[in-house]
C-alpha cells in the first residue's frame, strides 16, 4: 500500500503543474492585468511603468516558468494586491472555509442518511414521494438564492441568526489559543447555520437520493433475502446487511464532496460576507492577482488529491473485494 | 403531566439559548459600523488605490491640508503654505507638537521622508499617490528646511498641484524605516485621529480613536460585498452606514423605519464618448461623428432626465460639460431632449435616412457591472439613438478584463459608454482628463485646438478671474463641439441608520469624523 500511496502522490505533482498551467492561461486570457493596478487617470507611461513593476512585461512563457521555478522551491510569490506572501494569505482564509465545509457536510450527512433510509424502506409511499420531491428541489434551487432567502427570513424577519460574517474557531485553535477558540465556539456555530445550510442543501439532496437508490438496490440482493429468511429482525437486516453495503457509493461521493464543497463555496461566501478561501479567490480572480489565485488553486488541488487518495483507501477497507492497481490489496 | 427531557435535547436547547444571547448584537453606542462593498487590500500609503481602501486609510493617516465636503482645502497637519514665484516650490509649515500613533514626534523630516519614499522606484509602489498624484504634479523631491518647514519641488507650475498633494498620507519615518514593505502593508503607524486596532482580511477593519476629531471611540468597517446582504444588515440594525445601495433597494430601506437612503449627485461624469481617432474614422459611423454637427445633433436625441428618473430612481439635471457643478461654465444650459431637432440637424449634416430608415450604422461599446444600472442605461441610450435613425451595433463587455484594456489603449468606440471620476475642488481637476491630445485619459482622441491650445493660458493666468474667463471659453467649446455626448453625474446611494446623524458627500469620500448618535 505504501508504494501505491507514493506513486499516487508523485502522479499528483503532474496534476498540480497542469492545474497551475490551466489557471495561468485562463487568467492571461482575461486580458492584461496591469490596468487593474493603476489609477483610472494613469497615463500610458505610468501604465507601462506599473507593468514593468509587476513583471507583466515579460513574455508569457517566462512568467510561467519563473512561477513554476519558484513553486518548486515552495515560494508562491507575493500577492499583487495585498503585497504579502500569497500562500500566507490563502492559509489565513482556509480555516473559515474548512469550518463552513465541515458544518455543511455534517448537516448534509446527518439528515441525508435517515431521510434516504426512510424513503427506501417506505418506497412508493407519501414519505418516499415527499423526500424525493424535497431532494429534487434541494438540487434545483441555486445556493445563492437560498442564501438570500434565508437571510431575509431567518436573519431579518425572524432575527434568529446573524446575517453575515463569521466568528473564528479553527484559526485561534491552530494558533494555540484554545480558550478563545472554545469561547468562540457557540458563536461560530451560530454564524455557520445559515451559510452552512445554504452550502449543504445541495449535498443533502444528492446524498439523500444516493442513499435511497443505493439502499433500494442492496435490499433486492440475494444475501438480504437470505438474511430475512433466516428470521433476522428487519432492523438488523437493514443495519448489518443492507446499509453496510449501501455505504460504498456514498463514501465515494462524500469524500470527493468535501473537496468539491471546499472549492465551491464562492457564491455562498460572497452572499454571507464570509471571509473564506472562496471569496478570497473570487476577489483575486477579479483583481487578476495571479500569485494569489495560483496559491489558492494549488492548495485546493492538493486537498482534492489527498481526499481522493483517502477515499480510495477507505473504500479498500470497506470492500475487501477491491484491490489496488499493481498492489497486493 | 409527565415531563421527560433527554440530555441531548437539553444540551441542544442550552446551546441554542447561549448562541441566541451572543448573536445578533447591535452596534454599541461608542462604535459606528460601516458596511463597504469591496475588500481592502493594504494600508501601505504608496499602494492604496481603491476608494474604499482610501476611505479607511483617511482615518488613520492625516494629510498636510485636507478637502472638505464642499470642496475646500483646509489646513490639517500644516497651517501655512507658501508657493514660490515660479510655482515649482511648495513650502509647508507644520503645526507644532504633532506625533504619530507610536508617540514619535512628526516633523518636517518625516514629511519629506514620506514624499521621497513613495516616489522611490525601488519600492515599486503602484498606488494612487505615485501612479497619479506624483506623475500629475511632476514631483521632483522633498526636503526638510527645519523641524517644521518642508519644501516639495515639482517640475513645473501646475495650478492643481496643491490640491493633489492633499492626497498624500503622512506618517513618521522611524516606524516605517524599521518595517519591511510587507510589514508596513498591514501595520500602519499613522498620524490621523484613529489607529488600526484589528484587521481581519476579507471581513472587518476596526479603528480606535486616539485623538480628535471623531465622535466614536471605534469605527468598524465591515466588508459586505453582496448588496442585498448590506441592505439586510442595515435594516436589521447591525450596520449604521452602507455604501453602494442599489436603486431597487431604496424603497425597502426607506420603508423599514430603521434607516433611510441618502442620494447625492456624485462627481463621476457619465458620458457617451465619440472616439475620433483615424482608425475609428474608417469604421462604419466613425466618419459621421468626425463632424461636430453630427455630435451636436446626437446630444438632442437622448432624454437624460428620463433615464435618471426611470433607471436610476433620481431626478437629475443633464451635464453641460465635463466639470462638476458648481465649477462649470454658469452660462451653459443642458441640451434638451428634442428628437425632431436631432433629426433635422442630422439631415443638415448630410446624414439623411436611407431607404431602410437608417442614417448610418455605428458600434457602441460598454462595460457591464461597473456603474449604477449601467446595462439598462446603455440599452436606453442605444434605443434613443436608433429612434433618430442610427443603426446601433451594441457590444456589452466584461468590465475588468475586456473593456478596461480597450479603454486604456484608447481603442473603445466609435461610441463608448464611460464614467470618469471628478472632483469638487477645482474645474481644472475635472478638465485634466483632456490635458493633452495624447493624454491617457483622452479616450476620444479629440484634438480641437480651441481647447488644447488654451492650457498655457490656464496655467499662466495672473488672477483667478482671468483664469475663469479662459476656462469658460474652453467649456463653451466642449459643450458645443466636444467629444462627449453629455449625460449625468452618477448619483451615489448611501443607507444610513436612524440612530446616526451623518451626511454623505458628493465625492465618494466616506468620512466618519463628524458622524454622531442622534
Amino acid at each position: 500500500m505504501g508504494a501505491y500511496v507514493v506513486r499516487r502522490l508523485l502522479q499528483s505533482v503532474v496534476v498540480v503543474i497542469g492545474v497551475t498551467l490551466v489557471t495561468f492561461l485562463a487568467l492571461q486570457a482575461g486580458g492584461d492585468p496591469t490596468y487593474l493596478f493603476v489609477s483610472e487617470r494613469a497615463s500610458l507611461e505610468e501604465i507601462e511603468a506599473t507593468r514593468r513593476a509587476l513583471g507583466f512585461d515579460r513574455p508569457l512563457h517566462v512568467q510561467y516558468l519563473s512561477f513554476v521555478g519558484d513553486l518548486a522551491r515552495g515560494d508562491f510569490g507575493q500577492s499583487l494586491s495585498y503585497r504579502q506572501p500569497a500562500m500566507e494569505i490563502v492559509l489565513e482564509a482556509l480555516p473559515a472555509t474548512v469550518e463552513l465545509t465541515v458544518f455543511a457536510m455534517v448537516f448534509a450527512l446527518l439528515l441525508a442518511i435517515p431521510l434516504g433510509v426512510l424513503a427506501a424502506i417506505h418506497r412508493g409511499t407519501a414519505w418516499d414521494g415527499s423526500i424525493t420531491t424535497f431532494s429534487m428541489l434541494g438540487q434545483s434551487i441555486p445556493s445563492f438564492w437560498m442564501g438570500i432567502m434565508m437571510i431575509l427570513f431567518f436573519g431579518l424577519y425572524m432575527r434568529l441568526f446573524p446575517i453575515s460574517g463569521n466568528v473564528p474557531f479553527l484559526a485561534p485553535l491552530l494558533s494555540g489559543d484554545v480558550v478563545t477558540a472554545f469561547t468562540n465556539l457557540p458563536r461560530t456555530i451560530f454564524h455557520l447555520v445559515l451559510p452552512g445550510i445554504a452550502v449543504g442543501t445541495y449535498s443533502l439532496a444528492r446524498n439523500t437520493r444516493l442513499v435511497r437508490s443505493s439502499l433500494l438496490e442492496v435490499l433486492e440482493q440475494d444475501y438480504v433475502r437470505t438474511a430475512r429468511s433466516k428470521g433476522l429482525r428487519e432492523r438488523r437486516v437493514l443495519i448489518h446487511h443492507a446499509l453496510r453495503n449501501a455505504w460504498l457509493p456514498v463514501v465515494t461521493i462524500v469524500g470527493l464532496e468535501f473537496g468539491f464543497l471546499l472549492g465551491g463555496v464562492v457564491v455562498v461566501e460572497t452572499v454571507f460576507s464570509y471571509p473564506g478561501i472562496g471569496r478570497l479567490l473570487f476577489a483575486a480572480i477579479n483583481q487578476r492577482d495571479i500569485p494569489l489565485v495560483q496559491a489558492g488553486v494549488v492548495l485546493l488541488a492538493g486537498i482534492f488529491i489527498v481526499l481522493n487518495l483517502v477515499v480510495d483507501l477507505v473504500y479498500l477497507r470497506l470492500d475487501p473485494r477491491v484491490k489496488l492497481a499493481g498492489g497486493r490489496g | 403531566m409527565k415531563l421527560r427531557m433527554h440530555m441531548p435535547r437539553v444540551a441542544a436547547a442550552g446551546l441554542l439559548g447561549a448562541i441566541a444571547l451572543t448573536g445578533c448584537a447591535e452596534p454599541l453606542e461608542d462604535t459606528i459600523v460601516v458596511g463597504l462593498s469591496a475588500d481592502i487590500t493594504t494600508f501601505e500609503p504608496g499602494m492604496i488605490s481603491s476608494r474604499d481602501n482610501a476611505n479607511i486609510a483617511r482615518h488613520i493617516f492625516a494629510s498636510l491640508f485636507t478637502l472638505t465636503a464642499e470642496g475646500e482645502h483646509v489646513p490639517e497637519l500644516a497651517h501655512t503654505l507658501e508657493i514660490s514665484d515660479d510655482g515649482t516650490s511648495y513650502v509647508y509649515t507644520l503645526n507644532e507638537g504633532l506625533t504619530c500613533h507610536d508617540g514619535e514626534p512628526l516633523t518636517a523630516e518625516d514629511v519629506a521622508y514620506v514624499f521621497n519614499r513613495i516616489a522611490d522606484p525601488a519600492n515599486r509602489f503602484t498606488g494612487n499617490t505615485p501612479g497619479f498624484v506624483f506623475t500629475s504634479i511632476g514631483f521632483v523631491n522633498a526636503e526638510a528646511l527645519d523641524d517644521l518647514r518642508v519644501r516639495v519641488d515639482i517640475a513645473q507650475k501646475n495650478p492643481i498641484a496643491f490640491g493633489l498633494m492633499t492626497e498624500v498620507y503622512i506618517h513618521c519615518k522611524d516606524a516605517y524605516e524599521a518595517m519591511t514593505l510587507d510589514e508596513a502593508a498591514s501595520n500602519p503607524v499613522g498620524s490621523g485621529s484613529y489607529r488600526l486596532a484589528s484587521w481581519t482580511r476579507g471581513s472587518e477593519v476596526v479603528l480606535e480613536k486616539v485623538r480628535e476629531p471623531g465622535n466614536f471611540q471605534r469605527i468598524a468597517w465591515r466588508i459586505i460585498p453582496e448588496a442585498s446582504t448590506r441592505t439586510a444588515e442595515l435594516i436589521a440594525g447591525n450596520v449604521d452606514i452602507i455604501t453602494n445601495v442599489v436603486p431597487e433597494q431604496v424603497e425597502a430601506i426607506d420603508g423599514s423605519g430603521r434607516a433611510e437612503v441618502q442620494v447625492v449627485s456624485g462627481t463621476r461624469r457619465m458620458y457617451l464618448g465619440f472616439n475620433l481617432s483615424d482608425e475609428h474614422a474608417r469604421m462604419p459611423g466613425g466618419d459621421a461623428i468626425q463632424d461636430p454637427r453630427v455630435r451636436r445633433a446626437l446630444q438632442y436625441a437622448v432624454d437624460v432626465p428620463t433615464i435618471c428618473r426611470q433607471l436610476l430612481s433620481v431626478e437629475c439635471e443633464r451635464a453641460t460639460s465635463l466639470v462638476n457643478p458648481p465649477n462649470g461654465n454658469a452660462s451653459l444650459t443642458p441640451y434638451p431632449y428634442d428628437p425632431e431637432r436631432a433629426e433635422r440637424l442630422l439631415d443638415e449634416a448630410g446624414w439623411r435616412r436611407g431607404a431602410n430608415g437608417t442614417r448610418f450604422s455605428i458600434r457602441l461599446q460598454a462595460g457591464q457591472g461597473r456603474y449604477v444600472n449601467d446595462v439598462n442605461v446603455v440599452l436606453a441610450i442605444a434605443q434613443y439613438l436608433e429612434d433618430v435613425g442610427l443603426d446601433i451595433d451594441l457590444e456589452l463587455m466584461e468590465w475588468a478584463s475586456v473593456y478596461t484594456p480597450l479603454l486604456r489603449e484608447r481603442q473603445a468606440g466609435p461610441l463608448f459608454f464611460l464614467g470618469t471620476g471628478g472632483g469638487l475642488w477645482s474645474p481644472i481637476y475635472d478638465m485634466t482628463d483632456l490635458a493633452q491630445v495624447g493624454s491617457g485619459t483622452n479616450y476620444t482622441h479629440w484634438d480641437d485646438p480651441r481647447w488644447f491650445d488654451r492650457w498655457p493660458d490656464v496655467v499662466n493666468a495672473e488672477t483667478p478671474e482671468a483664469r475663469r474667463v479662459v476656462l469658460d471659453e474652453m467649456l463653451q467649446v466642449f459643450h458645443d463641439d466636444g467629444p462627449w455626448l453629455l449625460l449625468y453625474f452618477q448619483p451615489d446611494f448611501y443607507g444610513v441608520s436612524n440612530r446616526i446623524a451623518w451626511q454623505a458627500r458628493r465625492d465618494e469620500h466616506v468620512e466618519i469624523f463628524e458622524a454622531r448618535l442622534k
